[in-house]
């Protein structure tokens, strides 16, 4: 509570003094434990922004909208560590001036919510780091040592049965703040490269799709496993892209703005024991 | 029709500057190799999108080869480099979403080795026959009604 109202005051002050022209925050949604993005342009309007620990979403996706930065004023937003990790890789792959941007960041552990220091990106870094060097909880996650246990056939039926739920509804691409392609490759029919239809084929290719564009970019921010409407569990491949990312090439996605997208960047010695 | 032996489908993707090359020597070598390879050239290995890979096992292969030149040989100086990270990530998804890596093979080959070619062929196809057929795939082809026209 004190760190909503604290931030309420902080949106409120820079809105009037001019160093923001909108702040991009939660407000209550249409279930106690579910929260809808808020828009803050006036200070009525702050005060209708909530901020507690029921406020999962990572909201940097609505900073790529069309226009909304073109003005070159500043737009404040809240996030949690995750989403300024995906400020980082807008930075990174020039969607967007980290400069531009006026971070409100918060945590919080069961239903404390507490303030970031810091309001300019490169001041997260320390941050960051430290979350890099803390393994991941999501990595101890029972299913995922489940599938590790498995061999190929049986991962394979797996993911059948998990990919035959997909509607291909594209809520998880949607949802994603580093899904930000004006047109991507399922919209695409010249070539089609993956079947549109959702019979379990075209969701297979779709997933793994999604899955491969996400490595060595996705912040485990979960959006795309809480919009999923068929709950498929679309955070463990991209965990475990991060992981081999991480252990192959020592990158975590987000550190700084100007990070080189690892994909788009290579070592004469990367490591190559699989190639015959 | 269950009498009939299995003749794996391989599909291999090249680059021309260097397997594709080395294809040739092993051609115009008279060297003998299975013919259950299709070979699709590429100007790089770093034009091969994994969506190459996707497609042909979309299309009812049973395994799929890429192949480019070695390390520092490339024809544009660094596609092969690309490649290699794109592939190792790739390769790590296919293993964790339940396509063996047998399945799907990696190999430098350059212009020169028209020998290496043969014998890699006759290897990824005994390795794929003694796999067998990527049933579980192909059960999912037959489920969309579209034909697998490999
Ligand atoms: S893939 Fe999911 S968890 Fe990763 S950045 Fe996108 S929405 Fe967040
Ligand atoms: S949100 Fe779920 S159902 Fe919708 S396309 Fe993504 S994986 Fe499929």
């Amino acid at each position: 509570m004190i760190t909503q109202e604290r931030y309420r005051t902080t949106v409120k002050e820079l809105l009037a003094n001019g160093s923001i022209k909108m702040a991009i925050g939660y407000r209550l949604g249409s279930t106690p434990d579910r929260r809808r993005p808020l828009f803050i342009r006036t200070s009525e309007e702050a005060d209708q922004l909530v901020l507690d620990s029921t406020c999962m979403t990572n909201l940097s996706g609505y900073l790529v909208t069309e226009g909304l930065l073109s003005d070159e004023k500043k737009v404040g937003i809240f996030l949690r560590p995750e989403g300024i990790r995906s400020i980082n890789i807008l930075a990174a792959e020039y969607q967007l001036n980290a400069d531009q941007i006026v971070i409100f960041g918060f945590d919080s552990t069961g239903r404390d919510v507490r303030p970031l220091d810091g309001r300019n990106v490169g001041e997260f870094s320390k941050l960051l780091n430290e979350i890099k060097e803390h393994p991941l909880q999501i990595v101890k996650e029972p299913l995922h040592w489940r599938i590790e246990k498995m061999n190929a056939k049986e991962r394979f039926d797996f993911w059948q049965e998990e990919f035959s739920r997909c509607i291909k509804c594209y809520a998880c691409r949607q949802a994603c703040p580093m899904c930000y392609c004006r047109r991507c490759i399922v919209d695409s029919n010249q070539p089609q490269w993956i079947n549109t239809s959702s019979h379990t084929l075209g969701n297979f290719e779709w997933n793994i799709v999604r899955a491969f564009h996400l490595s060595g970019r996705c912040v485990q921010c979960g959006n795309c496993d809480r919009a999923c409407p068929v709950n498929i569990p679309l955070r463990l491949i991209n965990q475990r892209m991060a992981n081999e990312v991480l252990d192959g090439f020592d990158h975590f996605a987000g550190l700084s703005p100007t990070q080189e997208p690892v994909l788009a960047s290579f070592k004469k010695d990367d490591t190559e024991t699989f190639i015959l | 029709m269950s009498e009939l032996k299995f003749e794996p489908k391989i599909v291999a993707f090249v680059c021309t500057y260097c397997t594709y090359a080395g294809a040739d020597l092993a051609g115009t070598s008279r060297l003998k190799y299975a013919p259950n390879v299709r070979i699709v050239r590429l100007p790089c290995t770093g034009r091969i999108s994994p969506m190459f890979i996707l497609k042909a096992l979309q299309k009812g292969a049973d395994g799929v080869l890429v192949s480019g030149c070695h390390p520092g040989d490339c024809h544009f100086t660094h596609g092969n480099y690309h490649a290699r990270r794109r592939w190792m990530v790739f390769r790590a998804l296919l293993d964790f979403t339940g396509i063996s890596p047998e399945r799907v093979m990696f190999s430098w080959i350059s212009a020169a080795e028209g020998s290496k070619f043969a014998d890699l062929i006759n290897s990824v196809t005994e390795d794929i026959r003694k796999l067998g057929p990527f049933d579980q795939y192909q059960q999912l082809i037959k489920e969309t009604e579209s034909p697998a026209t490999l």
